[in-house]
């Protein structure tokens, strides 16, 4: 293992090169583009072997790669915003066929207004696209999930994105563990299933009546249940080569006796877990739970976790609009009828509005302070 | 190029059990080609009548591997096959994109544009019955001038996109133009193009019996009258070099006009219209038909 100070994008380069992908399709957009031209330079430098295909845009991009996944082999793209807002029909025939794509996601805000800042609202877009959503808190966990998305994704036939922020995360230097390439080969073997092969011809995609469409949907969606498990279980095995657990599904931490948990995914966690220390340490009892897999969504773990606590505040960056941040519903979703229990809901962040440890705090803060909710779900930084 | 009948396969690798209407043109397009293209062939079709046609549920029309495609990615698909054949080291496949006149020149441009440009070593088959007959046939660039169609009932107004020119200019190595009438010279083109390691365009001219309102035991001799009348030129281009397949016997173009529903509106000076445009085109004498 080597510590070297990579960018969220070069983490996701990496963790590409080390699952030794066999084929890369993308299309350049603004804050994704680090990791792509990262990865053309292994290819150029023949420090990886890898087919790219340089599509005329986003929805080719997935298309190529969906392609590529068909035909067997480990495929890899990268995009974010508007070239995800693009590809979205191919997200969902991506995930309906099953095939298992790896797609790194440098969240971005989505036009209009124009913006190229980040927040979740793309990511949110595809919630139910059928893709395995993982979001990373910084870049070491960036290079961790890309790879153990690979195998979740060839175990559980199925597309994953692993999301990480524009500029918050894709264009800022951390100390990151790159593995040796031997034990990331062991971790993950080639586990080959190509659909079109001429040596067992079949037919991908015929018209599906009635009789057929609704089972096919009734086993994609018991695949994405079924990652509940595999999630957790990839994070272990990793665990064990490499020594650092990401957990699986969700994270708590310091939720031992605390009466208030924040919960949150991406790069507000690594400065909620600062706000919780500095709250702990004035002996407040305030504890977090990050979200790790948004899809599928982790609705008995995180029950779990808040199984004693007496209110919970959730930090949305996105916006649902007429309907609230996504993360604070599946949050009050995953709750209802188990538990009755103040869940504050806040809109913040969105379009790369500045949240850092002093707002975390102040939403905390305003959480218990404020009894009565104006609404189901309030914005904060406004 | 003398291929003979004799010289092709007897087996069918796309046909038998097909869902096409009577004499679709389209799906007697698919077994001329795959006379040519054989069994070690991946198929990527788009949203189409041909991709409709080609099989439901868990039945296929296809003897090799074919995949139905959302309607504007066959070439980008068939290019990520492509990259994953040569990244496993299998370098004996054909992979065809074949998409219909929407699925090639409207919807389908952008991503053909790209494969084309990028010279991907795929086969991308137009097969085209100007016009967009899976949802009932209505107008699209491939319609021809006057062409009555389901949503333009006075006829288009505008002329065919002339897809092979714009191939063309792409600088890609070999592009053809086919009709079913003239299975040899079909298949001797995807001959040629399966035999390239670079991107190829073969358009095909189906007729299709309910769009052009033409009897259904009438596709393949309306197909031979676009030939003969030269309405439908019958050529290739060759690393640059252009040469004609067949020479039309030149028809009146009223003989392949008259007797479709589809241009039941046409008066006689819009066919003279089309006459002197096809005697100017072929440098014939003015009025001669």
């Amino acid at each position: 293992m080597s510590v070297m100070l990579l960018t969220g994008s070069e983490a996701a380069a990496y963790a590409a090169k080390l699952a030794r992908i066999e084929v890369l399709s993308y299309y350049p957009i603004t804050p994704a583009f680090p990791a792509m031209e990262r990865i053309s330079k292994f290819i150029e430098d023949g420090e990886l072997n890898t087919e790219f295909v340089r599509v005329e845009c986003d929805h080719s991009a997935l298309a190529a790669a969906l392609g590529a996944a068909l035909a067997g082999s480990r495929t890899f793209t990268v995009s974010n915003s508007q070239g995800l807002l693009y590809m979205t029909e191919v997200m969902y025939h991506v995930a309906g066929l099953r095939q298992p794509i790896v797609m790194a996601v440098a969240n971005r805000a989505l036009s209009a207004p124009h913006s190229r800042f980040p927040e979740h609202g793309d990511a949110i877009s595809q919630d139910a696209s059928g893709w395995i959503q993982l979001f990373c808190e910084n870049n070491q966990e960036i290079l961790d999930t890309t790879l153990q998305a690979f195998k979740i994704a060839e175990t559980c036939r199925l597309p994953v994105m692993v999301n990480y922020e524009g500029y918050i995360q894709s264009h800022t230097q951390e100390e990151v563990d790159v593995p040796e390439q031997k034990a990331v080969d062991a971790l993950i073997p080639f586990n080959r299933i190509a659909a079109l092969d001429v040596n067992n011809p079949q037919g991908i995609n015929t018209v599906t009546g009635p009789e057929f469409y609704m089972d096919y949907k009734y086993h994609q969606n018991e695949a994405m249940e079924g990652a509940l498990k595999v999630i957790p279980q990839v994070a272990r095995e990793f665990a064990q080569v490499f020594g650092r657990d990401w957990q699986g599904l969700v994270e708590g931490y310091r939720m031992e006796d605390a009466r208030h948990a924040v919960v949150a995914m991406g790069s507000l966690v690594s400065d909620a877990r600062i706000v919780v220390d500095a709250l702990r340490n004035e002996g407040r009892q305030v504890g977090l739970v990050k979200i790790r897999s948004f899809r599928p969504f982790p609705a008995a773990a995180l029950r779990s976790m808040l199984s004693a606590v007496d209110m919970v505040t959730v930090l949305d960056k996105n916006i649902i609009f007429g309907a609230g941040g996504a993360l604070g519903n599946d949050t009050k979703a995953a709750l209802y009828g188990y538990r009755s229990l103040p869940v504050k809901s806040y809109i913040c962040g969105l379009g790369g509005r500045s949240v850092g440890t002093r707002e975390i705090r102040q939403m905390i803060d305003l959480a218990e302070n404020r009894v009565e909710q104006r609404r189901d779900y309030e914005w904060f930084g406004l | 190029m003398t291929l003979s009948i004799k010289d092709l396969p007897q087996e069918d690798l796309f046909g038998p059990g097909n869902a096409g209407c009577r004499g679709c043109g389209a799906a007697i397009a698919g077994r001329q080609a795959m006379k040519a293209l054989g069994p070690r062939t991946i198929v990527s079709i788009p949203a189409s009548c041909m991709a409709t046609l080609s099989g439901s549920n868990q039945r296929t029309a296809w003897q090799v591997p074919f995949y139905h495609t959302l309607f504007e990615i066959a070439p980008a698909v068939a290019a990520g096959i492509r990259a994953a054949l040569d990244a496993q080291g299998i370098r004996d496949v054909n992979v065809v994109s074949w998409a219909g006149d929407a699925g090639t020149a409207d919807i389908g441009f952008q991503s053909l544009s790209g494969a084309a440009e990028r010279n991907d070593a795929i086969i991308h088959v137009c097969y085209d019955n100007e016009m967009y007959m899976n949802t009932n046939g209505q107008t699209g660039s491939q319609t021809p001038l006057y062409a009555i169609t389901s949503n333009q009932r006075k006829g288009k107004q505008t002329c065919k996109k002339d897809m092979l020119a714009i191939m063309l200019a792409h600088g890609i190595g070999y592009a053809a133009s086919a009709s079913i009438s003239h299975p040899l010279d079909l298949i001797a083109k995807l001959k040629k193009a399966a035999a390239r390691r670079s991107f190829s365009y073969v358009h095909i001219l189906t007729p299709c019996y309910r769009g052009w309102g033409i009897p259904t035991d009438q596709s393949v001799a309306v197909a031979r009258k676009a030939v003969e009348c030269g309405l439908w030129e019958l050529y290739e281009v060759e690393d640059g070099v252009r040469r004609r397949t067949y020479e039309p016997s030149f028809i009146p173009v009223a003989e392949y006009l008259a007797p479709q529903g589809r241009f039941k509106n046409l008066t006689a000076d819009k066919i003279q219209e089309m006459q002197d445009a096809v005697n100017r085109y072929y440098h014939r004498e003015e009025g001669k038909a």
